[in-house]
């Protein structure tokens, strides 16, 4: 057997698509096995564009004509399987004809696995946006449960360590007469409305710097300086205080629910940190807290209790009484003094419910 | 199942070699005649890592609505078992999984099968 025909044979054998092309014609001369298989026999001297409607004869024949290469693909059916072949042409010679020489690669299965990891892909993305959105609302009721600062620690070191603060100033309101109401109303209308009076305080609070450390039923405990530090923690609880009242005063002129309340607010230390292990929560106790609510439980109704010396720290900004010493039940109550706004000081800043 | 039997790396494999078997397959390839290949990889993909517990998502109303258009029986949807069996017996599936597989395919069958009866 000579080389020509050992070539000739090989050409033929191989799992690639080999074809000549005649370039002046645009007709197949030669095609090997693999190439029949694909594309037929039945016409020997069938036209490029009627195997490849999608060719672009023209763009074909202007790139072999400066002596370049024409790259394409196409895609047709063997039974039911959608095939895909990358064609090249380049340019030969033989004896001054115009040849070219088509090469087909077979590629579906290449197609195939990129189908198949865009669709993988997709699904990958629309996974990792899930677990994005689910940890963004378990980061969401974190932060509810903890200040960022104590967040963060427990993300990168699973533990918050008890954290004192000093200065900082407590707020703690109480409802007057909740059990009654409670009897009177039904629980998920009470429920409704302190859900709207409280998100009203965290509002209040938020605007002066004070955090709702923790609310439990009727009362409502809130700090200044935990964890950042706020200057004026002694003007943010009582500016917060006043607030709480005036709002509460509005809101009963328009419900039909009248809430009474009364506040205690105190300056000195507290404690931050985690309580708990597998129902943890951020707890803020220590001195300041407790002398708040121990203040609290003195003050009359709709009306704020505090420690004598806010007389000084809030430097005249607010109305400071004396408070009757009968009927203290317990603590030091000596000289504990009543705050109230200024008389036509103005009601800014304070935001309405939301019902 | 999925990170057991290696991830996308061999489930990239099973869906192809599932593809290939309900091609040349003559009692359910012919409902894949004129489905367009990335619509029908996109649909194997899911299908086959969804049964195997990936990260697919492939709900009842998706795979009713997939197969709504199509005429398929009971012998159909029986072939269609077999060939995932003979898949996931090639890629060394444990027996236990794959009955987990088919049991998975099973209670689908309503979704997919329409009664002879009703026109």
């Amino acid at each position: 057997m000579s080389i020509e025909a050992i070539n000739e044979q090989l050409l033929r054998a191989i799992g690639v698509g080999v074809a000549l092309v005649d370039l002046e014609t645009l007709k197949l001369r030669f095609r090997n096995d693999t190439f029949a298989g694909w594309f037929g026999t039945a016409e020997e001297s069938a036209k490029l564009v009627e195997l490849f409607p999608g060719l672009d004869s023209a763009e074909l024949t202007k790139a072999l004509n400066n002596g370049g290469r024409h790259t394409t693909e196409a895609s047709f059916k063997i039974r039911r399987r959608t095939m895909t072949v990358a064609m090249e042409f380049s340019h030969a010679l033989d004896a001054g004809e115009k040849i070219a020489v088509l090469v087909c690669q077979n590629i579906t299965r290449i197609k195939e696995l990129e189908s198949m990891i865009d669709s993988y892909s997709v699904m990958v993305e629309r996974n990792t946006l899930e677990i994005k959105r689910e940890k963004e609302q378990v980061e969401k009721l974190l932060l509810n449960m903890m200040p960022r600062a104590a967040y963060e620690e427990y993300k990168s070191t699973g533990i918050v360590a008890p954290r004192a603060f000093e200065p900082v100033s407590a707020l703690t309101l109480q409802f007057v007469d909740f059990h009654d109401l409670l009897q009177e109303h039904d629980p998920g209308v009470i429920v409704s409305e302190l859900n709207d009076i409280y998100t009203a305080f965290d509002r209040i609070g938020e605007q002066f710097g004070c955090e709702r450390v923790r609310t439990n039923g009727d009362s409502y405990i809130s700090v200044a300086g935990v964890p950042d530090a706020v200057h004026d923690h002694v003007g943010a609880v009582a500016d917060t205080a006043v607030r709480f009242l005036r709002y509460l005063n509005q809101r009963n002129n328009s419900h039909p629910i009248k809430w009474k309340a009364r506040i205690g607010i105190a300056s000195g230390s507290v404690i931050g940190s985690v309580v708990g292990v597998q129902k943890y929560i951020y707890d803020v106790f220590g001195p300041a807290v407790s002398r708040a609510l121990v203040l609290r439980r003195q003050a009359e109704t709709m009306s704020i209790a505090a420690d004598p010396e806010f007389t000084e720290l809030l430097d005249g900004r607010f109305e400071i009484a004396k408070m009757s010493a009968i009927g203290f039940a317990q603590g030091d109550m000596a000289g504990a003094v009543k705050v109230s706004a200024r008389v036509g000081s103005p009601p800014e800043n304070t935001p309405k419910h939301d019902t | 199942m999925f990170e057991k039997y290696g991830g996308f790396s061999t489930i990239s494999r099973v869906v192809m070699s599932f593809y290939d078997r309900m091609l040349d397959d003559d009692d359910v390839g012919p409902f894949f005649e004129d489905v367009d290949l990335p619509k029908l990889i996109d649909h194997q993909t899911k299908f086959i890592s969804a049964i195997m517990g990936g990260p697919a998502s492939f709900s009842d109303e998706h795979l009713a609505g997939a197969h709504k258009h199509l005429v398929i029986n009971d012998m159909h949807f029986d072939r269609l078992k077999v060939l995932v069996q003979e898949t996931l017996t090639d890629f060394d599936v444990i027996s236990e999984d794959i009955e987990t597989v088919l049991d998975a395919f099973e209670q689908r069958r309503h979704l997919i099968v329409r009664p002879l009866n009703v026109d």
